[in-house]
């Protein structure tokens, strides 16, 4: 094996183990109830409930697109109305969780890794760290939870809106009544659609927060390092998500 | 902030909440107001019944299946919710079908009394029936992947059979073939002959033919003629003045009958009556030539004869006696 390669395996190796390490880290921080409690509303409007926007604004045109592209699929081959079942669903179990996770994976991500980045390299953790505050319980908890949190509030929404708009574009721009949209919407409806998207949205918020942590307090080298962080949590995150998703597909379909 | 935080964080959650639970209820159909009534079918298998198939009456969607669960002694139950204001059949069981062929299916109610005609439905609902309890019986009927592999395992045996067929026809067969052929057109040139040399004749027949279908058609006519009269006639009422003077006819033929009857039957009376007479005549003439009795003397003896005539003559002359001496018969005194 050559060096170059070794190195990389063992790099990649402290990775995971740092990302064990920090995870457990968090784990424990969790117990310090007073630090973090008072910080995680703040941190839940601010991930969550100013993210609706983005994420509301991607579910409409997702729903749109969906019923256009289904429409097109199915036209001369299956009934019309398969257009709501295939919209309901797709935007229920995946789309819904994972386009809003891949859009809150950019604003969230980016945003606590560049907060927490720049108040690594200005040395604000280590003073935080000198005035005998736990970083993890100050800074990672209350996004991590947060994130986690309202994810599941965010893409309930995005799914919401998502199908609203699906139906919206069948009604007007397809040959489908609601009726009939409704009919396909309810065909294969199972209650477990809805907490299948609502857990893989938890699970990726709990990753992007925690990418976006780790990336951040781990930022090096100045603004430089900032920036590079960023892009690596939004990155990580998007990955994490994508991983994820196949994770609960394997585990629970 | 603090408070603006909370508030922005409940109202978002509440939003979400207010979405999922909801569309949950809406999606699932769930009956907050208690309106449906549940109720349970057994089947063997429900082919690709699911929860939330649509369960129908008469085509009618009334209810949906809520649960399917495997039960004891190889039994699939399963849970329908129905609208409480349908009426069911009497004696209610439930056909699992394929309602589409794009995969849905619906369990459809249908009354078992009288039980379907298709025998192997009514054979899987009779066994269900069987094991009793509050549950409907239920078949499946097979979905259009078993019938797309039936098809396609006829499609193979038909392949095997042309490959067969194929395998048969070798080179041998086709000359042998190429011959037949050959051969079934001289035949068909020998017919043509034949049937060249007998066009006169089966002109001739065909004239024949046609000559008694000209009969036949006046024989037709004219019992077309006879009909209409028959038809006028009914209509001036004369046949059924006809049938009435039959049916006195009739009746008075009856009343002759029985009259006859009761002729017969005095006859017979006096028959006997008459047989006696004629044996005891009988046997009376028989004593009377056997010379028996004072007939029988009479008959054979002339004795008597002679005597009788001499009185008789001795009688005249007696007569013509007194007649010529009176007194000498006769004597009348006063005082």
């Amino acid at each position: 094996m050559s060096p170059p390669v070794a190195s990389r395996i063992a790099a990649r190796d402290g990775f995971v183990a740092h990302i064990g390490r920090r995870s457990l880290e968090t784990a424990r921080a969790l117990a310090d109830v007073r630090t973090w409690s008072p910080l995680l509303m703040g941190q839940m409007r601010r991930l969550g409930v100013d993210s609706v926007p983005i994420a509301l604004f991607i579910a409409v045109f997702t729903g749109i697109v969906l019923s256009l592209l289904s429409s097109y699929i199915f036209t001369g081959a299956v009934p019309l109305y398969f257009v709501g079942a295939l919209v309901g669903k797709t935007v229920m179990m995946e789309l819904g969780p994972v386009l809003t996770g891949m859009a809150l994976a950019g604003r969230v991500g980016a945003s606590i890794a560049a907060e927490l980045g720049t108040m690594k390299v200005t040395e604000q953790v280590d003073a935080l760290e000198t005035l005998a505050y736990d970083r993890n319980a100050y800074l990672v908890v209350p996004r991590v939870l947060a994130a986690t949190l309202m994810f599941p509030v965010v893409t309930a929404l995005a799914m919401g809106v998502g199908i609203t708009s699906g139906w919206i574009t069948a009604v007007n721009l397809l040959d489908l009544s609601t009726p009939e949209f409704f009919k396909g919407l309810k065909l294969f409806y199972q209650f477990k659609d809805i907490w299948f998207g609502l857990l893989k949205s938890a699970s990726f918020g709990a990753a992007v927060a925690l990418m976006g942590c780790l990336r951040g307090l781990d930022a090096k080298s100045g603004a430089q390092g900032v920036g590079q962080s960023t892009t690596r949590a939004v990155v990580l995150g998007c990955e994490a998500i994508l991983v994820l998703d196949a994770f609960w597909a394997l585990v629970l379909l | 902030m603090k408070r603006t935080n909370e508030f922005a964080v409940g109202l978002a959650v509440l939003l979400a909440l207010t979405v999922v639970v909801a569309g949950a209820l809406w999606l699932s159909e769930t009956d907050l107001n208690k309106q449906q009534v549940t109720a349970q079918a057994r089947f063997r298998t429900v082919g690709g019944l699911g929860v939330g198939a649509p369960v129908t009456l008469r085509g009618v969607k009334v209810g949906r299946v809520e649960a399917i669960r495997l039960v004891a002694n190889e039994w699939v139950e399963t849970e329908f919710s129905l609208d409480r204001v349908v009426e069911l059949p009497p004696k209610p069981a439930v056909i699992s079908a394929s309602a589409s062929l794009f995969g849905e299916w619906s369990a459809n109610i249908i009354s078992y009394d009288p039980p379907p005609t298709d025998p192997n439905l009514r054979e899987a609902l009779a066994e269900s029936d069987q094991v009793g309890g509050d549950a409907w019986p239920g078949a499946t009927l097979p979905d259009i992947g078993q019938l797309t592999a039936q098809a396609s395992r006829i499609a193979g045996d038909v392949g095997v059979v042309t490959q067969r067929i194929s395998q048969a026809f070798d080179s041998t067969a086709l000359k042998n073939m190429q011959q037949s052929v050959k051969d079934l057109a001289e035949i068909s040139g020998r017919l043509v002959e034949f049937a060249g040399a007998q066009t006169t004749r089966i002109d001739r027949v065909s004239r024949n033919v046609a000559t008694t279908s000209d009969a036949f058609a006046g024989v037709a006519q004219t019992f077309q003629g006879a009909v209409a009269r028959l038809d006028t006639a009914t209509s001036d009422n004369q046949l059924k003045d006809i049938l009435n003077n039959g049916r006195a006819s009739s009746a008075d033929l009856r009343q002759a009958a029985g009259d006859l009857r009761s002729v017969m039957t005095a006859a017979r009376e006096n028959q006997a009556s008459l047989i006696r007479v004629v044996q005891q005549a009988d046997s009376l003439m028989t004593k009377i030539q056997r010379g028996n009795g004072t007939l029988g003397m009479l008959a054979s003896d002339s004795t008597l004869y002679r005597e009788t005539t001499a009185t008789v003559i001795q009688f005249r002359e007696l007569l013509t006696d007194i007649k010529a001496n009176p007194k000498k018969y006769l004597k009348i005194s006063v005082f």
